[in-house]
């Protein structure tokens, strides 16, 4: 993946932070899988295994930067990455990022590239784990698809998608509930909302759903709701390992198919019903 | 009568004084002179200087300084270069400010440690007592002897004691190391320095990699009708106020010139870029009045 353009034309001097992207050898290609909505910006990734290094200063020529450099963003994904193992002990803030920031070598001072709610530390935490979630679910694809492994029925799929994907939380679940109040608001909304629909979509693409009628929706309405409902579920509970909460999963997930059955067998009974009517309607009127 | 919007120029003798002109308020002067006046104005000014600050802003100017201040957010730690900083009014904002959030951090940690007994919770506020600061530091850079007596005094008066450093220097040219400094400030300052761009070049060096640089100052207004009630108080009413409040009507005067002559907003962000600071940005208060601009040694 090349790195993104930015401003041509700097003077000549040594950008202090930017590396090389020669560096950091290992750029993960966004998920081939994904197919049409994957929002995602390019994730900052395994940063333990990247070499925290010294920076190297440009000696160029003119001023203009090669592209080898990274862009700004990519530097604000390694600060933010860096800073989650923060966030336990000092939650979803600009602390947290400032901390981040100490890590890589920085002035604690770049923390103010970024809001101080914390919310894009949150949004990044999000985004990473969809990303994680997708190669997880690819990976597994690719094992059935050679042959090595069952393919799951539907609802056990669903379960194990989501219990995966909140399973992530673990980590900083004590501080999740006030990540949670910070992406509700109108600010972050709209971002929150999308990487949200692109999970539930990625998940259902994997569990084969090629629906094209309205049944897409009521999908991914579903999922969503079930997906929710035990994000919050979790919140409190405290039993070993969540138990609790992986069992409210598996009878969410439960009610949704008898939901979907039901809905079929009402539509039929309906059907039965109204030809029962429209044949007394005829035997009364002759 | 009261000066109006003047339109002649005084042209400076050249010969003497070698150097390019430049502009001091709506003259032309050599570099040399034009640092010399400066130097002039503010060693006058520098008793009066807070007084006046309040009268001609109405007091805004503190409100000013404290957004600034929240902007900035610093945490405990940091290290802070207020350049120009004169009498003092950031520095001891960043003061207060650390040691607010340092409080908190304790109650937090205090709340985290419920379970202490009294003899450890006790024992916990006399090892951090010492270090209320959290070891954050202010230096306080000025160029004008008179501006940093008249400071270190305030300080004393008002009770500021650690954390603060006064030192003598050049904007253009600072007598630190470079990678030195998280945030570097210069609020209502930038304007008085001769060479601009060898003070941004002085910033972008002594800043460490990932820190800040703010710029407070005053700024372009692009609302027609404000502009014409902002100039017709700047050049009525503001010297009127220098030479009653203070006895120095010229002084006054070469502020609001000076004012007018600053780059605006795009200009300086501009000028900011090309040093080499990335994500640069500005945010206006009072719709340009004054312009906060930010930028990061990446």
């Amino acid at each position: 993946v090349r790195c993104q353009h930015y401003p041509p034309l700097r003077a000549l001097q040594a950008s202090a932070a930017l590396r090389r992207a020669s560096d950091e050898h290992k750029k993960e290609p966004l998920t081939s899988s994904s197919q049409q909505h994957f929002d995602s910006p390019p994730v900052g990734h395994q940063p333990e295994q990247e070499p925290q290094g010294p920076r190297h200063s440009y000696t160029g020529q003119g001023g203009q930067e090669s592209e080898d450099y990274e862009s700004e963003e990519q530097l604000q994904h390694r600060i933010l990455t860096a800073a989650l193992e923060f966030v336990p002990e000092h939650g979803w803030t600009a602390e947290a990022i400032a901390e981040g920031a100490k890590t890589l070598g920085l002035s604690v001072a770049a923390a103010g590239m970024f809001h101080s709610d914390g919310s894009e530390l949150i949004l990044h935490f999000v985004s990473e784990c969809n990303t994680k979630l997708s190669e997880l679910l690819e990976k597994e694809q690719k094992l059935v698809q050679l042959g090595e492994a069952e393919k799951k029925p539907i609802d056990e799929f669903l379960r194990h998608a989501v219990e995966a994907r909140l399973r992530m939380l673990i980590p900083y679940i004590e501080k999740w509930p006030q990540a949670l109040s910070i992406l509700l608001l109108p600010r972050n909304i709209p971002s929150s909302l999308n990487l949200l629909t692109s999970m539930i979509d990625d998940i259902w693409h994997y569990a084969g759903d090629q629906s094209t009628d309205f049944n897409w929706y009521t999908r991914r309405a579903v999922l969503t709701g079930i997906y929710n409902t035990t994000e919050l579920v979790m919140m409190q509970d405290s039993s070993p390992d969540f138990e609790d909460t992986w069992r409210f999963l598996e009878n969410r997930v439960a009610d949704a198919m008898t939901m979907s059955n039901t809905a079929s067998q009402v539509q039929s009974t309906g059907e039965a019903v109204v030809q029962g009517l429209m044949g007394a309607a005829v035997t009364v009127s002759n | 009568a009261l000066l109006s919007r003047p339109a002649g120029r005084l042209r400076a003798r050249r010969g003497l004084a070698a150097g390019p002109e430049m502009h001091f308020g709506f003259q032309t002067v050599t570099e040399e002179e034009r640092r010399e006046k400066i130097y002039q104005v503010f060693e006058s000014v520098a008793k009066k200087y807070d007084v006046m600050n309040d009268s001609m802003t109405l007091g805004i100017h503190r409100v000013w300084k404290d957004i600034l201040m929240h902007k900035m957010n610093p945490s405990p730690g940091t290290l802070l270069l207020d350049v120009a900083g004169g009498t003092g009014d950031i520095a001891f904002r960043f003061i207060n400010y650390v040691r607010s959030i340092r409080e908190q951090q304790l109650q937090r940690k205090l709340k985290h440690h419920q379970n202490l007994s009294w003899q450890e919770i006790f024992e916990s506020y006399q090892k951090d007592k010492f270090n209320s600061l959290g070891d954050s530091q202010v230096v306080v850079c000025d160029i004008n002897r008179e501006m940093l007596k008249v400071g270190k005094q305030k300080a004393q008066h008002l009770g500021y004691s650690e954390g603060l450093s006064w030192v003598l220097g050049n904007a253009e040219e600072l007598p630190f190391d470079n990678d030195k400094f998280d945030v570097y400030t210069i609020a209502f300052g930038i304007r008085n320095v001769t060479r601009i761009d060898l003070a941004l070049q002085e910033a972008y060096r002594v800043l460490k990699p990932g820190g800040r640089f703010l710029c407070l100052e005053f700024s372009h207004v692009s609302n027609p009708l404000l502009s014409r009630l902002y100039d017709l108080y700047s050049f009525q009413v503001i010297p009127v106020l220098g030479e009653v409040i203070a006895g120095d009507w010229k002084s006054y005067q070469y502020l609001v010139e000076s004012i007018r002559r600053f780059p605006p907003q795009e200009e300086l962000k501009a000028m900011i870029e090309d040093v080499g600071f990335f994500k640069v940005d500005y945010e206006n208060l009072n719709f340009g009045i004054v312009a906060i601009h930010s930028g990061f040694k990446l």
